[in-house]
């Protein structure tokens, strides 16, 4: 793994793009206070997921994701009950820490019942200038549907623009576009590079450099993984594709990212995902033509299904079945993140669906907020070693 | 005092589960609905509306919900979700029915006003089921009813249309939604009288009364039946003011309680509360059913009525709601349950009792429970809650 490579292909610049992005996930604040300091810009938080960053880039301000800070989940019992996600628990502490006072503004998209309360909450402990809810359509099959989110997207860029005190020109936004979806398919490619050699970039290394995608000057992130990109793909050369453990991750958020260590340790390596912080922020590019907005409200409809609703044409349990055979995967984990109760809702006919295809699958409870590591490993790996173990790979 | 109407509620509540049994043999589709969704649609389209959650409370008053939880439990649902969702699952995947089978669906529509967690086991009984699922979304409505929510509801009221004429092969009657409307109208009216008197000092009904005759008033807003039976509530009730019959002996103080009650102890609550000699008057809950239709603009009004719902407003504009039928009932202090199974309620509730003290200068009290589930109920837990704010009550 990269740690060892120095002498193998030796290009400082991948190395230096690697540790940037590292550090910037493991300390994610610096890159907006940094970034405030140069630009005197805005900073605009938002929660996962499906948050329309391009609008918020092309009002001139950073978008930063409440994600990667890891907060005491203490700070917020005294506003949100203990059964209520360790993700918007962390989220609320974080704040209540003080350790995002940076932020100007925030956006939460409601997602589920949790997220749709958090905005009242927040705004009444730590009052930004900017505070909205993203009220995204629970349904995507009917035309109503699109009708609405352009609307609804016409009133969150006009908050912006209040905001900023200037328009938003259509130019502007697709320049924004046409950067977000380049630094998609960046970060889609180093995906790629991590299932065929996660010797070369390991799966941890791939979900900390998503988490640093969102929170990173967006210009400043593609330089980095362009760099990057380049010396891994050359370096990939260097090694034939072993036979490994293929697996998919479902879930809504994957967390703590050691449990990427611990598939990795055993040979297992992850071919896709459908989580929040992982592809499914990589997943949807924007149409580069036409009217913006509406094709920002096509992305949205479009996008791989996940708990939020049911989509008619794409049910979730029929989608991961068909993903897990398309990708070759030997076998599916379901993250559940404690509490999160669209995920627990789906749970049961995922695992039908897997049952039924004869895909070995397995449920693993997460949380936010430090969960003991030493059962995790042997979960990961007893499973793994279920599916062949290390030696048996396929 | 045992309610005269009473024999009446137990008739109507059988006859809607046999109404239930017979659409299924008389080939009426079965339509599951949800508590706070534009029912007036599904009996304007000629089919039989079927509430689960009804089937939850239910089971919940009668002590069942952690057997019905433990089936689903079983089957990987979390014992966090909403009871009322695991009253449903448990019953679809168990063999036993303590209750009666739940009547299953052809269809269902759900409304996720209330909530999210509605929407999500009503699609997880359309897979079961194999029934067709349709969702109205209501997006959150902020201080003031937005265009963009009513025109987009109002959309889908008409996709939901089609989609019936469709399931039907009928052409949906207007004229027949108006009339189902008045009743809802009429209905609703009564049924706000009623929960107005317990503003009279002292006063004859309170918020367990109305917990007790709320079904009707979901279960068969709309019809006849409904308007029939608040009207007799209503005499009665005239009756009992007339005999100076009142909810509780001595009543001293009036309560704002939030929001379900805890089904299952129901009656052990409402006992410590008249210990007291407080009444608990009011709840946002039972006052959820106040809709009030414009019949000229049929669609348009359902949008706005049930977008407007309380548990789909933002934060300071449910904690002002709260504070208006506090005033309303004029009442001494509020009790505020943080109920595990509902978080679109729960969640905010200790921020909103410190804000409504300050605003109010009314003593207030949160407490932990399950309104179903009583692996979450802890005598101690809400006695160490209540006393102090009963003794702050009676100090004041
Ligand atoms: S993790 Fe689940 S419950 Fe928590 S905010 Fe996200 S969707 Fe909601
Ligand atoms: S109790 Fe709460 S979560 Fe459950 S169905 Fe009712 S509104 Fe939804």
């Amino acid at each position: 793994m990269l740690q060892n490579r120095e002498e193998g292909a030796g290009n400082l610049n991948s190395l230096e793009a690697l540790e940037i992005l590292r550090e910037a996930a493991e300390n994610p604040a610096r890159q907006a206070t940094q970034w405030q300091e140069e630009h005197g810009g805005k900073v605009i938080g938002f929660l996962l997921s499906d948050v329309p960053e391009e609008l918020i880039h092309a009002a001139g301000f950073l978008p930063y994701a409440v994600n990667a800070e890891e907060g005491k989940l203490e700070f917020a019992d005294a506003h949100l009950q203990t059964w209520a996600c360790s993700f918007s628990r962390n989220a609320l502490a974080v704040a209540l820490q003080d350790k995002i006072s940076f932020l100007d503004g925030l956006i939460i998209p409601q997602t589920c019942d949790t997220t749709r309360m958090l905005l009242g909450i927040w705004k009444h402990v730590r009052p930004l200038p900017l505070m909205e809810n993203y009220r995204l359509p629970r349904q995507v099959d009917r035309p109503s549907a699109g009708a609405y989110l352009y609307g609804e997207l016409e009133r969150i860029k006009k908050r912006l623009e209040e905001f900023r005190g200037k328009k938003i020109e259509e130019g502007a936004l697709k320049n924004s576009i046409a950067l977000y979806n380049h630094n998609r398919q960046l970060l889609r490619q180093l995906y790629g590079i991590q299932v065929e050699a996660p010797q070369v970039l390991s799966s941890k290394d791939l979900f900390k450099i998503i988490k640093a995608a969102m929170v990173m000057p967006r210009e400043k992130l593609n330089q980095l993984l362009r760099q990057l990109f380049a010396v891994l793909k050359e370096e990939k050369e260097c090694f034939t594709r072993a036979s490994r453990h293929q697996l998919v991750i479902s879930g809504t958020l994957l967390e703590p990212l050691e449990l990427l260590d611990f598939i990795n340790e055993k040979g297992g390596v992850v071919v896709a995902d459908d989580l929040k912080n992982g592809f499914r922020y990589l997943e949807a590019d924007v149409a580069a033509n036409g009217d913006p907005l509406e094709a920002l409200v096509q992305r949205q409809l479009k996008r791989m299904p996940a708990a939020f609703y049911e989509i008619r044409e794409k049910r979730r349990a029929e989608y991961l079945v068909k993903l897990a055979r398309e990708k070759e995967a030997g076998g599916v984990i379901f993250l559940h993140l404690k509490f999160c109760e669209p995920e627990n809702y789906d749970y049961y006919d995922n695992m039908q669906a897997m049952e039924k295809a004869g895909i070995p699958a397995i449920r693993i409870e997460t949380a936010y907020g430090g969960i003991p590591l030493g059962q995790l490993q042997t979960r990961v790996h007893a499973f793994i070693e279920m599916l062949g173990g290390e030696d048996a790979v396929r | 005092m045992p309610w005269q109407t009473a024999e009446l509620m137990k008739q109507l509540m059988a006859d809607y589960y046999a109404q239930g049994a017979e659409a299924k043999e008389k080939g009426i589709p079965v339509a599951w609905v949800t508590a706070v969704s534009p029912v007036e649609i599904i009996y304007a389209a000629g089919l039989f509306p079927f509430y689960p959650e009804n089937f939850g409370a239910v089971a919940s008053a009668r002590k069942l919900a952690d057997k019905f939880s433990i089936v689903a439990e079983a089957k990987g649902y979390a014992h966090d979700l909403c009871a009322y969702s695991r009253c449903g699952i448990g019953d679809a995947h168990s063999q036993e029915h303590p209750l009666g089978e739940i009547v299953k669906p052809d269809l269902l529509l759900c409304c996720n006003t209330q909530c999210g967690s509605l929407s999500k086991w009503f699609e997880v009984a359309g897979r079961f089921y194999h029934a067709p699922y349709f969702l109205l979304d209501a997006p959150q409505v902020g201080m003031e009813l937005d265009e963009l929510t009513t025109r987009y509801y109002v959309a889908q009221l008409q996709e939901l249309i089609a989609f019936l004429e469709d399931y039907t092969g009928k052409k949906f009657d207007y004229d027949r939604l108006r009339e189902v409307m008045g009743y809802a109208n009429e209905a609703c009216r009564l049924w706000n009288e009623i929960l107005d008197t317990a503003a009279m000092k002292p006063a004859p009904f309170g918020f367990f009364d109305a917990c007790f005759h709320m079904a009707p008033i979901v279960t068969w807003r709309g019809t006849p039946q409904a308007v029939d039976y608040y009207r007799k509530l209503k005499q009665e009730l005239e009756e009992r003011i007339k005999n100076k019959v009142y909810a509780i002996e001595n009543e001293r103080y009036k309560l704002y309680f939030d929001h379900i009650p805890l089904w299952p102890k129901m009656r052990w609550f409402s006992d410590i509360c008249a210990s007291h000699h407080a009444l608990v008057a009011v709840s946002q809950y039972t006052h959820s059913w106040a809709y009030s239709f414009d019949l000229d603009r049929p669609l348009e009004s359902l949008a706005e009525n049930y977008t407007e719902e309380f548990v789909n407003r933002v934060f300071e504009h449910r904690i002002q709601r709260k504070i208006k039928l506090m005033q309303k009932y004029d009442v001494d202090g509020f009790m505020l349950f943080s109920n595990r199974s509902c978080k679109p309620n729960a969640f905010g509730l200790y921020d909103k009792k410190n804000i409504i003290s300050k605003l109010t200068g009314l003593p207030g009290v949160v407490f932990e429970a399950d309104m179903s589930d009583l692996r979450f109920f802890s005598e101690a837990h809400i006695m160490a809650k209540l006393e102090p704010f009963f003794e702050q009550l009676e100090s004041a």
